[in-house]
């Protein structure tokens, strides 16, 4: 049997009970942390909080060299854990494709996931999310400055009324030129200074930072605004939100501090 | 005040007047008295003295030329010479004839518009002659021939008059019918003639010359050379009809000044727009245009630095201006400009068009960088067509040079663009790829002398290539998400399409129109050569795909995944050549996160190589022409030595009194040769090879070969189970 079972968002609290419970009987608990990762906590916290052996792969160990998940999975229960939920950005659709080919059982424990955060901490509405999308360091990706399929998909959201998630790139153990391996996290400041410079400085932005922690950072402004700003230790998170409804304008307000003619401008 | 020094000030007042300047090379196969020839062009211009012309190798300025007795980097020097009254700048440099050093001619030719080939009356023609003649034409540089050692058809063939000109007239029609086949598609005949002056004869060792102007004038004749060298009056043969004067008269008469040469060699080596206006200054070497040169050569001066020396096509060189260097980013500054005197540089305040310059301070540019005070199209790369076919690994002896052994390493790769080094940071063994056993030597022997490295090297291992023998069925790569997927096929390419990207009529910097019109004249189809979308050593990549969301922005992680390769071929991590390779069809991630260099790499290598080993993919060797020279009593122990190198032997003549043999063998078969073909030929033979390509190695070497080159990388000795049938 091989359960998925989502994190939730900060640290070894933010699981569900059923999360909690199908992860202490265990025989083994594989994760994954380079997708996503839980801020408030470590590894070794986490085993010893629920009392198992958490093993963590990286992205080979996932996805090339699935065979030690998935013979585990054939022989006692296993857990196979990310931070957020395992399905939702993370696409780990895969593994249980392979686990399904094999004759495995598998199960689902959901997660929280940055989604639910983007929509309950900010106050925007769910029903009007469109496609979400990653912003990739420049280093990581092919083109010069943000990729055009990332601006194409907040204007095809916008034109049809819809919020954009953006998610913001994560490197785990990342090797490149001249650099040493390190993790890094892109900060939201980063990301509004690429789309003010590659795409509209005066479009409105929505920053989560550390959703699900003690003490999340909503901030609402314009993007040249933000891009000039700090939001602290990650993760965090944009949005760029089509025009308002009067309630999500009334929100970002209150809860995102966001200036008047801002708010004014981004009204229906 | 010095001769010299008032050489340069000539110089200097001569650099402003075109129509007075000669940019010349000499160039000959190895061995038949260019340097010794250039010696005496010295010496008429007063820079040596007279006596040690022959002996002294002026142009022979790195210790290791002067011991070995060849040139081994190409050199310059500035001279004048009076002709009709009227004094002449002429900026010569001198070549190697050996072909390991085949590129440093290739660049020399770049900044030229006239080659004095120079060929030994006793040897004739040989394969170098033809080599050197078919990169002067290629580059629109004018010939003209000296036939050199003509004291020896006196002293040795003690041939009368005669015989002696019949021989002279038989290397004669060889070098034009070689120019009559270079230039078929030329509206202009660079035939060399006696009768108009394009040819010289004479003996750069005793220091004189002819030719049928200069008899005229001198009223010598064949009869009075023949009975002045046998009668060993050679000193007044000398002071009658010196060398130097009637060699740099042909010169100044015969070789086009760069008002008449760069009109026709611009179209020739620039694509750039020919209606521009930078094109227009080119063309009229506008020395108050926008400065464009470009740098053929770059050597290195414990003092000065860096020194690129090369053709000044418009324009004024001055220290202190901020010049682009092509490909790079950002301006170099110069810091000083000068001309060349031998092994000396000499300063000067300003350089204009039409010159060979020598400039510091260009420290981003290689041999071959277009220089220029706007940004340009870069003139087409200097096309040389030898690739290196010999590796050795070279390791510091001492850990703490390896810095110091990777600077040197890289600044070879610089000035020697027919080097390839590549740098193994992890092993500390890193590999020097060129044309030859002597090329690597002379290398690695400059690295210890010069740098004060001590280095150890590896045995010379030779460089292999892999290519599909027939066309693949489209084969699959997935990336390791499984969210990314690609289609491609692979299929040895046509030998034409090869020879065009080889010789530079194709490559991805050209423009788009012009690079599809040179592909389809090479025979390839039209709607092929509309999706040409990468072009990597003699490999294309052809994007058959239609309208495939977020193809665009993932292009460069396919071409990257691409490279990587055919770098490392699927059978011995080899370079795959001569392949087209067709993108089909691709499946996306919505999300670039998921379709990221983490996973579109892998996926096309696989599909790469999946697909050439579909199509059949085999190991090539290279191989090389062999020429050898030899006494007829010895002709079968050298054939011998070509046929028990897994060679060929083509054609065996009697050529005057010796017999030649020319054949192929594997490159790796001729490693030891020379010492081989000495003792099996007591000393009777000289030999001559020259690099001709690659050929597929013989079904029954296949699999050693590859399971030996993967054991030498450390690679898995276990093919995989579709190539498992080598």
């Amino acid at each position: 049997m091989l359960t998925f079972i989502g994190l939730g968002l900060y640290d070894e609290q933010s699981i569900t009970v059923e999360g909690r419970e199908a992860l202490r009987s265990a025989d083994r608990a594989f994760a994954e942390f380079y997708t996503s990762k839980l801020i408030g906590t470590t590894v070794d916290a986490l085993s010893k909080h629920h009392g198992v052996d958490v093993e963590v792969r990286d992205r080979a160990g996932v996805e090339q060299d699935a065979d030690e998940i998935l013979d585990a999975a054939e022989e006692g229960e296993t857990v196979f854990l990310t931070a957020g939920d395992t399905m939702i950005s993370t696409t780990h659709v895969d593994l249980r494709l392979r686990a399904h080919e094999r004759g495995i059982e598998t199960e689902i424990v959901h997660g929280v996931t940055a989604q639910s955060a983007a929509s309950g901490l900010t106050g925007l509405q769910n029903y009007r999310f469109g496609k979400a999308t990653t912003l990739p360091f420049p280093y990581a990706h092919g083109a010069d400055g943000t990729p055009q399929s990332v601006i194409d998909t907040i204007e095809d959201n916008r034109e049809r009324g819809l919020h954009t998630l953006v998610y913001l790139d994560i490197k785990v153990g990342y090797e490149r030129a001249g650099v040493d391996a390190a993790d890094e996290y892109m900060t939201a400041d980063f990301a509004a200074r690429e789309f003010a410079r590659d795409w509209d400085e005066d479009a409105l932005g929505v920053v989560v930072a550390r959703a699900g922690s003690p003490e999340p950072v909503v901030a609402a402004d314009r993007l040249s605004a933000l891009s000039e700003r700090e939001f602290g230790d990650p993760l965090q998170m944009l949005i760029v939100p089509a025009e308002l409804h009067d309630l999500e304008a009334e929100a970002l307000e209150a809860f995102g501090e966001a200036p008047a003619d801002v708010i004014e401008d981004n009204l229906y | 005040m010095g001769r010299r020094k008032k050489i340069v000030q000539e110089c200097e007042k001569l650099m402003d007047k075109p129509e007075q300047i000669r940019n010349i090379a000499i160039a000959a196969h190895v061995d038949h008295g260019k340097t010794t020839l250039s010696d005496n062009l010295l010496a008429g211009a007063g820079m040596i003295s007279d006596a040690t012309a022959g002996q002294q190798l002026a142009m022979d300025t790195k210790e290791d030329e002067q011991e070995r007795g060849i040139t081994i980097d190409a050199a310059n020097v500035s001279m004048t010479h009076e002709w009709e009254d009227e004094n002449h700048l002429i900026n010569l440099i001198d070549t190697p004839g050996h072909v390991d050093f085949g590129g440093d001619v290739t660049r020399a030719m770049r900044a030229v518009d006239g080659a004095l080939v120079v060929v030994d009356a006793v040897e004739g023609a040989m394969p170098q002659t033809e080599t050197v003649l078919r990169q002067a034409l290629r580059e629109g540089v004018k010939p003209a021939l000296f036939i050199n050692k003509v004291d020896r058809l006196i002293n040795e063939l003690q041939e009368g008059p005669q015989e002696m000109q019949e021989r002279l007239l038989d290397v004669i029609t060889d070098v034009n019918e070689l120019i009559r086949g270079m230039t078929e598609e030329k509206d202009y005949d660079w035939t060399v003639s006696v009768d108009e002056g394009t040819v010289a004869f004479g003996s750069a060792l005793y220091k004189w010359g002819v030719s049928i102007p200069s008899m005229e004038e001198t009223g010598i004749s064949f009869g009075d050379i023949i009975d002045m060298e046998e009668s060993g009056n050679r000193d007044e043969l000398h002071d009658r009809t010196p060398l130097s004067d009637v060699v740099l008269d042909m010169v100044a008469e015969h070789f086009p000044d760069p008002l008449d040469a760069q009109p026709r060699r611009v179209p020739t080596i620039w694509r750039g727009d020919a209606e521009s206006e930078l094109a227009e200054q080119m063309r009229l070497v506008d020395d108050e245009g926008e400065v464009v040169f470009m740098s053929t050569d770059i050597s290195m001066d414990p003092h000065a630095g860096e020194i690129a020396t090369g053709r000044l096509f418009s324009g004024t060189l001055e220290k202190g201006q901020e010049l682009y260097v092509s490909g790079t980013a950002g301006k170099n500054r110069i810091q000083s400009v000068g001309i060349f005197m031998g092994d000396s540089r000499e300063e000067v305040s300003r350089v204009p068009a039409g010159n060979i310059a020598a400039v510091t301070g260009l420290r981003d540019a290689i041999a071959g960088s277009t220089v220029s005070s706007v940004e340009m199209t870069p003139f087409e790369s200097i096309e040389h067509i030898s690739e290196p076919v010999i590796t050795k690994s070279v390791e510091a002896t001492n850990m703490d040079d390896l810095p110091k052994l990777i600077q040197t390493l890289q600044q070879v790769a610089k000035e020697d663009p027919t080097i390839r080094v590549e740098i193994n940071e992890d092993t500390g063994e890193h590999l020097i790829s060129g044309q030859g056993e002597l090329h690597l030597e002379v290398i690695t022997q400059r690295i210890r002398d010069n740098q004060g490295i001590p280095v150890h090297t590896g045995e010379p291992i030779v460089v292999y290539r892999e290519q599909p023998q027939e066309k693949s069925r489209e084969v699959e790569g997935v990336s390791p998400n499984r969210h990314n997927k690609f289609y491609i096929t692979a299929e040895p390419m046509d030998q034409d399409i090869v020879d065009s990207i080889k010789l530079g009529e194709v490559a991805m910097d050209m423009p788009e129109l012009e690079r599809r019109e040179a592909l389809q004249e090479a025979g390839m189809d039209k709607d092929t050569s509309q999706n040409v979308e990468h072009i990597f050593g003699t490999n294309i990549l052809i994007d058959d795909t239609k309208g495939i969301q977020h193809l665009n922005e993932t292009m460069e992680l396919v071409i990257e995944g691409l490279e990587e390769a055919l770098d490392d071929g699927p059978l011995a991590a080899e370079p795959v050549q001569g392949t087209l390779l067709r993108l089909h069809d691709a499946r996306l991630h919505e999300d670039t996160i998921h379709r990221g260099p983490a996973q579109v790499i892998p996926a096309v290598r696989e599909a790469v190589h999946r697909s050439l080993i579909d199509a059949n993919i085999k190991l090539l060797e290279p191989i090389q022409n062999v020429r050898i020279d030899v006494a007829s009593d010895y002709m079968g122990s050298a054939s011998g030595e070509i046929q028990g190198r897994r060679g060929r032997v083509d054609d065996m003549y009697q050529e005057g009194d010796l017999m030649v043999i020319e054949g192929i063998a594997p490159v790796e078969e001729m490693i030891g040769f020379s010492s081989d073909i000495r003792s099996a030929t007591e000393g009777r033979a000289s030999w001559n090879t020259e690099n001709a390509g690659f050929r597929v190695l013989s079904d029954s070497l296949q699999r050693d070969k590859i399971m030996e080159i993967r054991e030498r990388k450390g690679m898995k000795l276990e093919l995989s189970p579709a190539i498992d049938y080598i």
